[in-house]
């Protein structure tokens, strides 16, 4: 399906993967010249616009340019992204997507694979910590689960943890067998590094499936690492991409934060899933909530918040796990009365807490792990909501 | 004149002979002293001439016989001396013939200790011995004949001439090294608040010697709950205290006004302990290592991923075969190292290892992680993670059990394992464990279940069913192994290797 590039994308990867030129100087570039046109400049076959006169006038820039924008560079980028199956797109193409062309900070070429017409759905961004408790997993990965269920995409960053979650319950092989399997929300990824650069390495088949589903962006022209500035940018293109943010678990400083301070900016609306007080990863989520964020404790908060019906659409509440024995439930009730599970606990903690002897507590546990109501995490225990994934 | 010298924690009788002949005035010893052993030729003149007794202005050669095996250490001094007032017929030799001597000399002419005592007079157990005053009582707690004590060569000449009768035996506690025997009696389990897990942990690893791994934050109390596990183990019986005392005593560490030690011993060494000093040798006498030392008792390694891997991975053996076999080039020991072992750990660099309050990154993680081996971490058959006690959770629970009553249990239980097998549940082969640890139905099922969601290995089911013998003999079910039993030593033994990935559900 390799779709040969147009000219002027290629040129516009091409001046994307020149050193030097980053975000910021392309993106002056590219709005002043067309994609071939600010080639030629950089080559100083072409006179620049005068309001970047300035930019390239600098000595060293300018020749440092200059020596690196050759045809041959322009021809590696080129078959590279051809080899990846990658397309770009830049500002001011009629492929580049609406909804960044009318940002504050747009990207200046805009690197893609699999469809863009992903974009054109209902969107929700469902991110949180990568050190995420398995409450937060679970969350994240119901959320997305029931979000994609109901024809909505689910934006997210395809980091370790609460991200990575979320698409894979957005993606779940069960959503695929429903008969009205075309109207199911498809998954928007925005990734930091290029995207023939799989990061984190663990997550390439997911990386792959969101490619097939739905579509994989980033600003980054192929090959390029994940740096560690390139995060900060990512996220306010996955805050500009979103109707809707949601905060699964969060530090109270980190990516999360800064994807939510970047949605802010862009009249986003912003809200967190409320987390014990006492579990840092749930510090950022009450801060949120705390400073007037709305609360998701299920999928409604984000339908009425999208301003879609949620009447008619049922909420998956039936729980189809065996509900525990009266003595098992005690134990359970003891982890905690917040919905999706309070802190994660030792086995010390409990039993402390119920009373109950070592011998029958383990048991206990034993039955509540084998039905899901519990999961054991390194030596911690923790109460969790069902998967639906 | 009979002597000793250490290899290890044994002791090796030898002859020291004497010649006093013709030819240039002169010293030597033959029969590959060290250095230490060398030197007693000015010792042992000065301790001669300042205890008023003639010099030979002859020739003089020792032999240290048999020649073939280096000599070290400077407890031969007394049976160089004696020997050469034999030689210079001051002493008459049959008087000298039952007796071997052990101690050092001092330029006065005092006898001095010697390290290693109660393994020497151990392999002289066909002699009188004469020690120095202050060992007196670590050579009497091994010895088969008479123990002789004097304080000065002056005295020992004029008591094998028969001028004067042996000295008196001191009362005990009068004198000698202080006794580590009782320290340990000043930590009790009851210290500990709440953290009923980690304690019944601690009572299960006593009774059936199962190897015990705490995981947690720093400030959960892991050394703690570690340093209370001597306080709950039965006091050694007759054979492993007379074993405990020839490590202890070779190692020169402080053996106990009573002789022999009688409470398992309780070793914790620094985790920049070298290769050497955890498993031995190092000396030509093959000093005994932490793991040795620990024998019959328990060797504590905090911060265990704080050693290095090398070390950790040269516990895999001994650990298996309760003994260790040092090869040099020159010598070959088998030392004992029949112990229990107890680390703690952190879960991850930054600590806190919770989910949703560990800091670190998942490789970060991983690579903490991949310090223990795989092979190490399979034979800890508990692995307990303890948190920081909370306020309001310390509040709930009052004092624990005390030491003796835990212990009371400890004892019965292996009493219990005694009888049926003979052995410790921790030493049950599979035969074994088939014959007397079979599983009820339910026991079963419930293991099959975790052995189909991968959750077990094969190692695992068989540490995990005496894990539950272990737990069962405590409850005094003597029968069958049943589920719950099974259930507590899965929850007691907790995975170590995925340890909170971000992904793993």
């Amino acid at each position: 399906m390799n779709r040969a590039m147009s000219t002027e994308s290629s040129f516009a990867a091409a001046l994307a993967a020149l050193p030097l030129l980053g975000p910021h100087r392309l993106h002056k570039l590219l709005i002043r010249h067309s994609p071939s046109e600010a080639w030629a400049v950089i080559r100083g076959d072409h006179r620049p616009h005068a309001s970047i006169e300035a930019l390239l006038g600098r000595e060293f820039l300018g020749h440092k340019l200059r020596e690196r924008a050759t045809d041959e560079h322009l021809h590696t980028i080129h078959e590279r992204c051809i080899t990846s199956d990658i397309r770009a797109t830049f500002i001011g193409d009629g492929e580049y997507p609406a909804i960044l062309a009318a940002d504050i900070v747009p990207p200046a070429v805009l690197f893609w694979c699999g469809d863009l017409d992903a974009l054109n759905q209902r969107r929700v961004g469902i991110i949180g910590t990568r050190a995420a408790t398995a409450a937060g997993r679970y969350m994240a990965s119901n959320l997305g689960h029931e979000v994609a269920e109901r024809g909505i995409s689910v934006v997210s960053g395809l980091a370790r943890g609460i991200d990575a979650w979320a698409h894979r319950g957005a993606m779940s092989p069960s959503l695929r067998t429903k008969p009205q399997s075309s109207a199911i929300g498809r998954p928007v990824a925005v990734v930091a590094s290029g995207l023939d650069v799989v990061y984190p390495r663990e997550n390439a088949e997911l990386w792959r499936d969101v490619q097939t589903h739905g579509v994989v962006l980033s600003e980054s022209p192929p090959g390029t690492a994940p740096e560690a500035f390139r995060f900060p940018l990512r996220n306010r293109i996955l805050a500009a991409l979103c109707e809707v943010l949601v905060v699964v678990e969060s530090r109270a400083v980190g990516g999360s934060m800064i994807t939510v301070e970047e949605a802010v900016k862009r009249d986003v609306t912003v809200m967190a899933v409320p987390g014990s007080p006492r579990t840092s990863s749930s510090a950022g989520t009450n801060l949120l909530l705390q400073q007037g964020c709305a609360p998701v404790v299920e999928v409604d908060d984000i339908l009425v918040a999208l301003g879609l019906d949620h009447r008619r659409c049922f909420p998956n509440t039936f729980d189809s796990r065996r509900r525990p024995q009266v003595d098992d439930q005690r134990i359970l009730d003891s982890f905690g009365d917040c919905p999706r599970g309070i802190e994660p606990v030792t086995l010390d903690q409990l039993m402390v807490r119920t009373g109950v002897d070592l011998l029958t507590l383990a048991l206990s546990l034993g039955r509540l792990e084998a039905e899901g109501w519990v999961v054991n995490n390194g030596g911690w225990w923790e109460a969790v909501g069902q998967l639906r994934a | 004149m009979r002597s000793a010298t250490l290899l290890g924690v044994q002791g090796r009788p030898l002859d020291v002979e004497v010649h006093v002949g013709v030819g240039l005035p002169g010293f030597t010893i033959v029969g590959q002293p060290d250095e230490a052993c060398r030197e007693s030729r000015d010792r042992v003149r000065a301790a001669l001439l300042s205890s008023g007794l003639s010099w030979p202005n002859r020739r003089i050669t020792v032999n240290l016989a048999s020649s073939g095996e280096r000599k070290g250490g400077a407890g031969l001094d007394l049976a160089i001396a004696v020997g050469l007032l034999v030689a210079q017929e001051i002493i008459a030799p049959d008087r000298c013939i039952e007796f071997a001597f052990l101690a050092e000399l001092g330029l006065d002419g005092s006898l001095r200790p010697v390290p290693g005592v109660v393994p020497l007079v151990g392999a002289l157990a066909d002699r009188d011995v004469v020690v120095a005053p202050q060992c007196v009582y670590e050579a009497r707690a091994v010895a088969r004949r008479n123990v002789q004590a004097v304080a000065t060569l002056g005295e020992l000449v004029s008591c094998l001439r028969g001028d004067s009768d042996w000295p008196e035996q001191q009362s005990p506690m009068s004198e000698g090294k202080v006794g580590i025997d009782n320290s340990t009696d000043e930590v009790d389990m009851s210290d500990v608040r709440g953290q009923p897990a980690a304690r019944r942990a601690l009572e299960i690893a006593a009774a059936g010697a199962h190897h015990l791994l705490f995981i947690g934050p720093p400030g959960a109390g892991k050394s703690m709950l570690a340093r209370r596990l001597p306080s709950i183990l039965p006091p050694l019986d007759a054979d492993d205290a007379l074993m405990v005392t020839m490590i202890h005593s070779a190692a020169n560490l402080a053996i106990p006004s009573g002789g022999l030690i009688r409470n398992p011993p309780f070793r914790s060494p620094h985790h920049s302990a070298s290769m050497i000093a955890m498993v031995g040798g190092g000396t030509a006498a093959m000093r005994p290592g932490e793991i040795s030392l620990a024998s019959y008792g328990v060797l504590f390694l905090d911060e265990l991923g704080e050693f290095a891997p090398s070390v950790l991975d040269a516990l895999r053996q001994p650990l298996e075969e309760g003994l260790v076999r040092l090869s040099r080039a020159k010598s070959s020991v088998t030392l004992p190292a029949k112990f229990l072992l107890v680390s703690a750990t952190n879960p991850c660099p930054c600590g806190e290892g919770a989910p949703g309050v560990c800091v670190c990154d998942v490789r970060m993680r991983q690579r903490y992680l991949r310090r223990f081996s795989g092979p190490l971490l399979d034979r800890f058959d508990l692995r307990v993670a303890v948190d920081r006690p909370r306020v309001d959770d310390l509040l709930a629970d009052e004092h624990g059990e005390t030491s003796s009553c835990i212990a009371s249990r400890v004892v019965r239980a292996r009493r219990v394992a005694h009888d049926r097998s003979g052995c410790l549940n921790s030493m049950l082969t599979a035969d074994l464990l088939d014959e007397h640890a079979s599983l009820t139905r339910s026991a079963t099922q419930l293991v099959r279940s975790q052995l189909e969601r991968g959750r077990l290995t094969g190692r695992g089911y068989h540490r995990i069913r005496r894990v539950a013998r272990t737990i069962a003999d405590l409850q005094g079910d003597i029968g069958e192994v049943d589920e719950q039993h099974i259930a507590a030593a899965l929850a007691l033994r907790i995975g170590v290797q995925p340890l909170l990935l971000g992904d793993q559900s």
